[in-house]
């Protein structure tokens, strides 16, 4: 390597140091700290005391726990399948209009701008008692839907607002996988006689099955996290019934003041994100070989 | 031609039902921030039409930090916005031009550490935040909230850097340009698209970033989103008014942003997840 080639490369490295600093002190650093907390006994200011697995044995002995992971199960598997049908059918409208576009797209990414906190207060005035439009509608379908007492309704109603809040982002993700698909091939099975529904299901769905993977494993690992929603519609409540993970986490850390077992919660968190994203480098490495041959 | 009417209809129904579903609870709030107190809260007078800005000046008379925090949030987004946009744009150019395994290393970290959930780092963060003073402070929000978008910044960075072609770097050299002129004179000029969609990214999650704001900040750092949360826990059900005419605020700007920036942030969302 020539001294200007060297010079060059160390300048890319000094170019590329900001960047790595910022990830190094807010997201390594701390992260490893709290694998090393979660095998410790420690509240807020006192000294950490090592206790090896205690952390995890009680946390997996404790039915909220179970109960928080269970919840956050439910509003991920609703929000993921919810959101990825509904961006696919928004993304073939989308491409069928012709006109007036840049409106519908406005449309389709306004909830993108939405706050967590304005979304939940939006939704939760919608479905007030008495008052609210939705309840309105419900109870004259003979159902009165009351989320601040029935768990699963609160928890339906996370996931809803979950929905709304992300479509936007899974939607752009499809839509930019339907465009890639080249016209030609659905004039050809139009040619050879296949309805709109075999098209879609035999030509469109196919080729876009990669990027349905991929939003489907980003929005797992998005989901899980979720922590805003369920912390200003329900704190948890009533009694514990609707805490997911995060929440969990929180509040064992900064309410029970047991930081051992909120960093063995947050480790089992970072260990499912990365059993999910080792997931979607499989696929990856199997689609890159399969292009291959 | 039957058929073609029906389907036009159906699309039409299709897109009607989209807009209910996306703009519904968006309008629900604004116009609500319009309408006096007793009409909101009563079922029978919901077609009444009567406009007032009764629920605003209430608003700034019983919330008088609303508008300061309003400025923590703008303060906040803003130094976020530079710092993620600065660094990445940096990272991107390198990881566009020069290859390596340290450079494959560091872009797989950045993708592996973004993997970690905001609410495990906020475990260690606080404390070590209280020692080191900086709890409470907008410094501490803007570097978090940098922190977490500058993964996929530098990635879409480098997408866009990508379409640079690098015979102009190579003119630039044998000009006698340094790697810091080169930068300066001919990539950013060029990156300047996949800088706004980058910096709307992060400009829209630091606006309206609820977690952070709520473990970190009390008195001086508190953003709109946290004092739009804590009126809602005091007036709601009461004076639903005031807390839409706050809700009101708080979105307002962004919408603006995302709508005026639309063809940036579909762009910006595109190349980052072709190798996202």
């Amino acid at each position: 390597m020539g001294i200007a080639a060297q010079r060059r490369r160390f300048g890319g490295l000094l170019m590329l140091a900001p960047m790595q600093l910022q990830l190094i002190l807010v997201l390594a650093l701390p992260s490893l700290y709290v694998l090393w907390l979660s095998f410790t006994e420690s509240s807020y200011g006192a000294a950490p005391e090592f206790v090896g697995w205690a952390n995890y044995a009680a946390i997996l002995s404790d039915p909220t726990f179970w109960r928080s992971l269970v919840n956050t199960l439910i509003v991920v598997n609703i929000v993921v399948y919810v959101e990825i049908i509904l961006s696919i059918g928004v993304a073939l409208l989308f491409q069928s209009v012709k006109r007036g576009r840049g409106v519908l797209m406005a449309m389709i990414l306004a909830p993108y701008a939405v706050s967590e906190v304005v979304a939940v207060l939006a939704w939760r005035f919608m479905l007030e008692p008495d008052i609210g439009i939705l309840t309105g509608l419900f109870s004259a379908l003979g159902y009165v839907p009351n989320w601040a007492t029935n768990p699963i309704e609160a928890l339906v109603l996370v996931s809803m607002i979950g929905v709304w809040l992300h479509l936007p982002f899974s939607f752009l993700l499809i839509y930019a996988a339907l465009i890639a698909i080249p016209a030609d091939l659905g004039e050809a099975a139009r040619v050879d006689g296949a309805r709109p529904w075999q098209r879609f299901r035999l030509v469109t769905l196919p080729l876009l099955m990669p990027a349905i993977l991929i939003a489907i494993i980003f929005r797992y690992i998005f989901g899980f996290r979720i922590f805003s929603e369920v912390w200003l519609l329900t704190q948890g409540g009533p009694a514990r019934t609707t805490e997911v993970m995060a929440v969990y986490l929180y509040k064992n850390a900064f309410r029970y003041n047991e930081f051992g077992m909120a960093a063995a919660t947050g480790w089992l968190m970072v260990l499912g994100a990365l059993l999910l994203a080792s997931f979607y480098v499989y696929h990856v490495y199997r689609s890159g070989f399969r292009n291959e041959d | 031609m039957k058929t073609d009417l029906r389907a036009t209809l159906l699309r039409g129904l299709a897109i009607g039902m989209l807009g209910v579903w996306s703009l519904g609870p968006i309008l629900l709030i604004v116009l609500s921030s319009f309408r006096p107190e007793r009409d909101i809260f009563s079922p029978a007078r919901r077609f009444n039409l009567d406009v007032t800005l009764d629920n605003y000046t209430q608003l700034f008379a019983t919330f008088p930090q609303f508008l300061p925090n309003m400025g923590n949030s703008l303060i906040v987004a803003l130094g976020a916005t530079a710092l993620a946009v600065t660094t990445s744009t940096l990272a991107g150019y390198v990881y566009s031009r020069q290859r390596g395994r340290l450079l494959a290393a560091s872009a797989f970290f950045a993708i592996l550490v973004r993997l970690v959930p905001p609410i495990v780092v906020s475990l260690p963060l606080f404390p070590i935040a209280d020692a080191l003073k900086l709890s409470d402070t907008h410094i501490l929000l803007i570097v978090l909230y940098s922190a977490f978008w500058v993964s996929m910044l530098s990635v879409m960075m480098k997408v866009f850097i990508d379409q640079i072609p690098p015979t102009l770097d190579e003119a630039a050299r044998v000009d006698g340009a340094s790697t810091t002129q080169t930068f300066l004179r001919i990539i950013l000029p060029l990156a300047t698209a996949g800088m706004i969609a980058g910096g709307i990214f992060v400009f829209v999650y630091a606006w309206n970033e609820y977690l952070f704001a709520f473990i970190f900040s009390s008195t001086r750092a508190v953003t709109a989103p946290l004092i739009v949360s804590n009126i809602m826990d005091s007036v709601a059900g009461t004076q639903w008014g005031v807390l839409f005419a706050a809700a009101t605020l708080q979105l307002a700007p962004v919408i603006a942003l995302v709508i005026f920036f639309q063809k940036f942030l579909v762009a910006g969302l595109m190349a980052g997840s072709v190798k996202g």
